[in-house]
C-alpha cells in the first residue's frame, strides 16, 4: 500500500470497568488504515469489532496504546476536539440507521451541514446530495417512511455529506436484505472508488466482505489475520441489482425521472 | 423566516409525544394562571390597604416640622403651611392637600367626660381627603370659618349622651401648660361602621385648635397622590423645593405597621408563588428528563455526527422555550378572566368578618378586597413560565450533554 496511513494504531488496548470485573475489548491492536482503503474489519462476537470502531469515530478513547486518525492522536484530543473532528473529518453509518426519527431524509442530511456551520445554502446542498444518490425522492419522508434499505441509503448520504475522508460502518448491512445490502455496498464502493472516500466496516457479513479489498480478522481482541484480496467486480448494469449500474450507463430499468445511473458526486473531493 | 433543524427538531421533539406536551403544558399553563392570581390579587390588596390607610385620614405623603420624624410630637407646627400647600398642591401628581392639627383633649357634657385626640382640619379639603367623615348621617360636616362646632363619632357621642347642637366643654392644655377651654356645638355625628372609629373622630376647625392650644399654624400637610408609585420622585421633588425646616414623609413612615403588614403579604406572596414555580418546575424537568432518557440513543448518534454540547443545550432550553411560551399564553388565557373579576367584583369578605370591625390601628377597611389587573400581567405571565422553563431544562441538558456516544450505541448493538 503506497497510499497515506489515515489511521495508525499501535498496540491499542481497551478495557471497560465494570465495577466487579474488567473486560478487556482490545488487547493490542496493530493496524494502519490507508487512505482509499475499503476495509472489512471480521470477527466473531466479543472480538472487539465495534470497540476498534468506536476508537477510530473517537467515539471513545484507548486506555493504552497509540491511535492516530488523519494524524491526529486522539487519546490527547479534548471532547471538544473529538467531536470536531468526528464533524468535519469522519461519517458515520450505524448498523440501527439512527437517522433522527422526526427529521425528514433531507432535514437529516442537513442536520449535519448545520452542524458545520453551512448557511443558507445547506437546503440546497442536502438535496443535491440526496439527487446525486438517487434519493430524492424520499427528501420529504420522515424515517418510519422509508424501508430499512432507504433508510441505511439516507443514512450513508447524510455520513457523506460533511464530506468526511473516513466514513465508519458498524454492521451496515446486518438488518438489510439481500437486494438493499447489495444497493448499499455497490453505492458505498462508487464512493470509494469514484472519490477516494475510505470505509472501515465492521461486519460478520460475508456480502460486505465480498466487497472489501483488505479483510482483518480480529479474535480475543487481537489482530489475528490482516489479507487484501480482490473484491468482488462492481456490477456493469447486468446484475441482480439496478442500483450496480456502473457510473454513466444505461441500465435496463433506469430511476424514475433520470436519463442515467446516479454518476460523481461533484461535491465531493475525487 | 426558515427555522435552522436544530430548532425543528426542538418543535418536532416536543411533537413526538405529545399528550406529554400537552400535559406539561397544561401544568405550566396552571402554574402560571395560580400566580398570576396569587400576585394579582395581593398587589391589589395591598393597594386596597393603603388607599384605605390614606383615605383614612393618613395621606399617601405628610409635609410636616423638620423635627417631627425624630419625636413625633403633636405640639410642632407648620407656622406658613398655606404657602407650604401652593408648592405641594404645584407637585405634579399630588392631586389633595389639606392640613391638620392635633391636640390631646377632655370632652365633657354634663357629668360624662371623654378623653379624645381632636383634630383640626380645613372643612374645604379634609372630606374630600378623609373617608371617615365624607358622608354625615346625622347634621352635616363643618363649614369653613365656622368656629366652636364639631363632628363628632357615633360612639362617642352615645359615651357622652349627646345629640346634635348639643355644647360640649373642650379642656386641653395650651402651649404654656395651662388649662384652655372653650365651647364646642356638634353640627354632625360621623358614622364608619366600625365602633372603634365612631370612638374617637372628634373634627373641629383648624383655628379652634390654634386658640385652644395657643399655637399657630397646622402641624402637617397631608397630601393624596394619584399614583403611589411616583411617591419616591414625589417625595425627592419636595424635598428640592422645600427648606430644611420641613420635612416629607410617607405613608410607610407615617403607618410602619401597615408598611410592615404590606412586606410580610409580599413576602407571602413570594413564598407561595415559589412553591407553585417550584412544583411546576420539579414537573418540567421530570418530564423532559424522561424526554432526554427516551432520546439518549439520539444524542449519542448527534454527538458522533459532531454535535457539541453548546448545541445539545440550546436544543433542550429551545424546546423549555417553547413549553414557556405556549405554558404562558395558557396561563395567561386562565388566569386573566378570573384575575379580571376580582378585579372587577372583587371578594366579598364581610360573612367571613360577620360583624367584627372593619378597622385596624385607626384605618377602615372595605369587606370587599379586590385584585389588580393591567397589562403588567402579560410579560409576568411569560416572565415565569419562561424562567420556570428554561431553567428546568438544564439538569436535562446536562443530563444530555454527559451521554457517552459510544456507550449509547453500544446498547443499541
Amino acid at each position: 500500500m503506497t497510499n497515506a496511513a489515515l489511521i495508525t494504531a499501535q498496540d491499542v488496548m481497551k478495557v471497560y470497568d465494570t465495577g466487579r470485573v474488567e473486560v478487556r475489548a482490545l488487547r493490542g491492536v496493530t493496524l494502519d488504515v490507508h487512505k482509499g482503503d475499503l476495509l472489512a474489519i471480521v470477527g466473531p462476537s466479543g472480538s472487539g469489532k465495534t470497540t476498534f470502531l468506536n476508537l477510530i469515530g473517537a467515539l471513545d478513547v484507548a486506555t493504552a496504546g497509540r491511535l492516530n486518525v488523519l494524524d491526529r492522536d486522539v487519546s490527547a484530543l479534548s471532547k471538544r476536539q473529538r467531536a470536531d473532528l468526528r464533524l468535519h473529518s469522519l461519517g458515520f453509518v450505524f448498523q440501527a440507521y439512527n437517522l433522527v426519527p422526526v427529521l425528514t431524509a433531507r432535514e437529516n442530511v442537513e442536520f449535519v451541514l448545520e452542524l458545520q456551520g453551512v448557511g443558507a445554502q445547506r437546503n440546497k446542498q442536502a438535496m443535491e446530495i440526496l439527487e446525486q444518490l438517487g434519493l430524492e425522492e424520499f427528501a420529504d419522508r420522515r424515517p418510519n417512511e422509508l424501508s430499512g434499505g432507504q433508510q441505511q441509503r439516507v443514512a450513508v448520504a447524510r455520513a457523506v455529506a460533511s464530506k468526511p475522508q473516513l466514513v465508519l460502518a458498524d454492521e451496515p448491512t446486518a438488518n438489510l436484505d439481500g437486494e438493499n445490502a447489495e444497493i448499499l455496498l455497490t453505492m458505498m464502493r462508487r464512493l470509494n472508488k469514484d472519490h477516494g472516500i475510505t470505509f472501515v466496516f465492521s461486519t460478520h457479513d460475508p456480502r460486505v466482505v465480498a466487497h472489501a479489498r483488505r479483510v482483518v480478522t480480529l479474535v480475543d481482541g487481537r489482530v489475528a489475520k490482516d489479507e487484501t484480496k480482490t473484491p468482488v467486480p462492481l456490477s456493469d448494469g447486468s446484475g441482480e441489482s439496478k442500483e450496480n449500474a456502473p457510473c454513466g450507463t444505461s441500465a435496463p430499468e433506469k430511476p424514475k425521472g433520470r436519463s442515467s445511473w446516479p454518476c460523481g458526486l461533484w461535491f465531493l473531493p475525487v | 423566516m426558515r427555522l435552522s433543524i436544530s430548532t425543528r427538531y426542538a418543535i418536532w421533539s416536543l411533537r413526538r409525544h405529545l399528550r406529554r406536551t400537552i400535559l406539561a403544558v397544561l401544568g405550566i399553563g396552571l402554574g402560571s394562571a395560580i400566580c398570576l392570581f396569587i400576585i394579582a390579587f395581593v398587589k391589589g390588596e395591598g393597594m386596597m390597604m393603603l388607599k384605605a390607610a390614606a383615605e383614612s385620614g393618613a395621606g399617601h405623603l405628610r409635609v410636616v416640622p423638620a423635627r417631627w420624624p425624630e419625636v413625633r410630637e403633636n405640639d410642632l407646627r407648620l407656622v406658613d403651611w398655606r404657602d407650604v400647600a401652593q408648592t405641594v398642591r404645584a407637585v405634579k401628581g399630588i392631586t389633595l392637600v389639606t392640613p391638620h392639627a392635633r391636640t390631646e383633649g377632655l370632652l365633657a357634657f354634663g357629668t360624662r367626660v371623654a378623653g379624645v385626640e381632636i383634630l383640626g382640619v380645613d372643612p374645604n379639603t379634609e372630606q374630600d381627603t378623609n373617608r371617615l367623615v365624607r358622608e354625615i348621617p346625622e347634621g352635616r360636616y363643618l363649614a369653613a370659618g365656622e368656629l366652636g362646632t364639631t363632628v363628632i363619632g357615633r360612639t362617642l357621642a352615645e359615651r357622652l349622651d349627646v345629640e346634635l347642637d348639643d355644647s360640649l366643654m373642650v379642656t386641653v392644655a395650651d402651649r404654656h401648660g395651662e388649662m384652655s377651654s372653650a365651647m364646642l356645638r356638634i353640627v354632625g355625628i360621623a358614622e364608619t361602621g366600625s365602633e372603634d372609629l365612631d370612638a374617637i373622630i372628634c373634627h373641629v376647625n383648624l383655628e379652634d385648635v390654634e386658640s385652644l392650644t395657643g399655637r399657630d399654624g397646622a402641624a402637617d400637610l397631608t397630601a393624596m397622590v394619584e399614583n403611589p408609585k411616583h411617591l419616591k420622585r414625589m417625595v425627592a421633588q419636595l424635598g428640592d423645593q422645600l427648606s430644611d425646616d420641613y420635612a416629607v414623609v410617607t405613608w410607610e413612615e407615617i403607618m410602619p405597621e401597615l408598611a410592615s403588614g404590606v412586606k410580610v403579604d409580599e413576602t407571602w406572596t413570594r413564598l407561595i408563588v415559589s412553591i407553585v414555580m417550584i412544583v411546576v418546575f420539579l414537573g418540567i424537568m421530570s418530564a423532559q428528563l424522561a424526554a432526554v432518557l427516551e432520546r439518549r440513543r439520539e444524542f449519542a448518534v448527534l454527538s458522533a455526527l459532531g454535535m457539541k454540547s453548546g448545541r445539545m443545550i440550546r436544543i433542550m432550553v429551545a424546546e423549555g422555550i417553547i413549553l414557556g411560551l405556549f405554558g404562558s399564553v395558557l396561563g395567561l388565557i386562565f388566569g386573566m378572566p378570573a384575575t379580571y373579576y376580582v378585579a372587577t367584583h372583587g371578594i366579598d369578605f364581610s360573612s367571613m368578618y360577620g360583624d367584627a370591625d372593619l378597622s385596624v390601628s385607626n384605618i377602615l377597611f372595605d369587606p370587599v378586597f379586590k385584585g389588580d389587573f393591567g397589562w403588567w400581567l402579560i410579560p409576568l405571565a411569560f416572565e415565569l413560565a419562561l424562567l420556570a422553563t428554561v431553567l428546568s431544562s438544564l439538569y436535562p441538558a446536562w443530563f444530555a450533554i454527559r451521554t457517552d456516544p459510544a456507550a449509547a450505541l453500544r446498547v443499541d448493538n
